[in-house]
């Protein structure tokens, strides 16, 4: 299958550079696959499991979440706000993270804003969850 | 001139002093200065190919619905200045509020100070002062730079600045940090910063269009721009603060040595008068 070049690069640094065949993520508009050869192309990037197939076939996943998906002639870009190889995910933290949001989520009488900030709190240990390898 | 000697000593021992305290600040900053140089390098990729991205898209783009892309109407200009929260780093401060003076003349400037030397600095200029709710850079997370982007894209979207600039100093290497000013908003001051050749007529698929994607992605790409810069200039500060402090040992090593040769002369002067005066006094009857 015909690869191109990615580029994953998140606030820690570079993630991943080299060629691959496809990767599928979520935006805020639902799961994308990009494919060599995609139109240029621009969009958020929403919170979910990325799922990257390199030139040799491998498949690799990651807790991806926040920033931007970019193609630009044939370059295509990923720039999240959080990336985390699969194998590199701390469940038990991000369970903890989920009992915590869960537990503050209960409380009535919280204020609208608060209540937003557990809400993507929450989320995001979910997707990190979802995203471990060892569940 | 026993008098006199008892002044240099003092003066060698207060000096010392200074210099302990110096070379303890050097040995902080040197340290601090690893672990933050390696946060600087780990945000550089991103900030490079953000920047990039976007200037793609601001040079390709001829879809100006987003109120990002749009020129703004308002001849204010908006700086966020990062700065030091402490002095003693040699020239890091004035440096960066020396080239913001040069920068920003002739123009209706507002700021967001960030770094308690900036506070300080537009207060005294009499500047007027967009928030000051970030004065200490060594306080500022991640978390902050989402709510700076978010008061600054909320600014922005209400027509009160033109244009916003990102101030802050750049670290070149350990020897040289240079203060910089980068446009941040709109996108379409990006165009060409370096002079790149313009790419033409390709077009872009925005999804779902491209008002959400920018209005999703601007906000995060203020919060990229910021974290990386703040982990920049802290490094900046740090090396400049190292070299200041390097240098203030090596000239306060200089200053003991000066004064103990003169203390040592002065020394040998008084034991040879002492002996004089014995000597003419035995001589004497």
């Amino acid at each position: 299958m015909a690869t191109y070049h990615l580029q994953v690069v998140s606030l820690d640094g570079v993630e991943y550079e080299g060629d691959v065949e496809k990767i599928m993520l979520r935006t805020v508009d639902g799961d994308v696959e990009i494919l060599a050869r995609h139109i240029n192309y621009c969009t958020g990037i929403g919170m979910g499991t990325a799922h990257i197939t390199l030139a040799d076939g491998t498949e690799t996943k990651a807790a991806c979440i926040g920033g931007m998906l970019s193609v630009m002639d044939g370059e295509v870009r990923v720039l999240p706000t959080t990336w985390e190889w699969s194998d590199e995910i701390d469940v038990e933290r991000a369970k903890a993270a989920k009992a915590k949001a869960e537990e503050a989520l209960k409380d009535a009488k919280l204020t609208k804003e608060s209540r937003v900030r557990a809400e993507a709190k929450l989320y995001r240990a979910l997707v990190r969850i979802g995203s471990a390898d060892k569940k | 001139m026993a008098a006199n000697m008892k002044a240099v000593k003092l003066r060698i021992k207060s000096v010392q002093s200074t210099m302990q305290i110096t070379k303890a600040m050097q040995l902080v900053a040197a340290s601090k200065l690893r672990k933050a140089k390696e946060k600087a390098n780990k945000s550089k990729p991103y900030l490079g190919t953000l920047l990039s991205t976007l200037r793609d898209i601001a040079n390709s783009n001829r879809d100006f619905q987003s109120p990002y892309t749009r020129q703004g109407k308002s001849d204010k200009w908006l700086y966020v200045v990062i700065a030091g929260d402490r002095g003693l780093a040699g020239g890091y401060n004035s440096n960066l509020f020396k080239f913001m003076e040069s920068e920003t003349k002739g123009r209706d400037i507002e700021v967001l100070p960030i770094g308690k030397k900036s506070v300080e600095y537009f207060k005294h200029r009499n500047v007027p002062i967009f928030t000051e709710d970030f004065a200490e850079v060594a306080k500022v997370n991640i978390s902050d730079c989402f709510s700076v982007a978010k008061i600054l894209c909320d600014a922005y979207k209400e027509g009160r600045f033109g244009h916003i600039f990102l101030c802050y100093t750049d670290f070149i290497s350990m020897m040289s940090q240079v203060p910089k000013a980068s446009p941040i908003l709109p996108l379409s001051d990006l165009k060409g910063e370096d002079g790149e050749a313009v790419r033409s007529g390709s077009l872009i698929l925005y999804e779902p269009d491209s008002e959400t994607v920018f209005n999703t992605v601007v906000p995060e790409y203020l919060a990229g721009v910021l974290y990386s810069s703040i982990n920049i200039s802290v490094a900046s500060e740090l090396a400049a603060r190292r070299t200041a402090m390097e240098a203030a040992t090596d000239n306060a090593e200089e200053m003991i040595e000066t004064l103990s040769l003169y203390y040592n002369r002065a020394r040998q002067a008084s034991i040879t008068q002492e002996i004089t005066e014995i000597v003419a006094g035995a001589e004497e009857p």
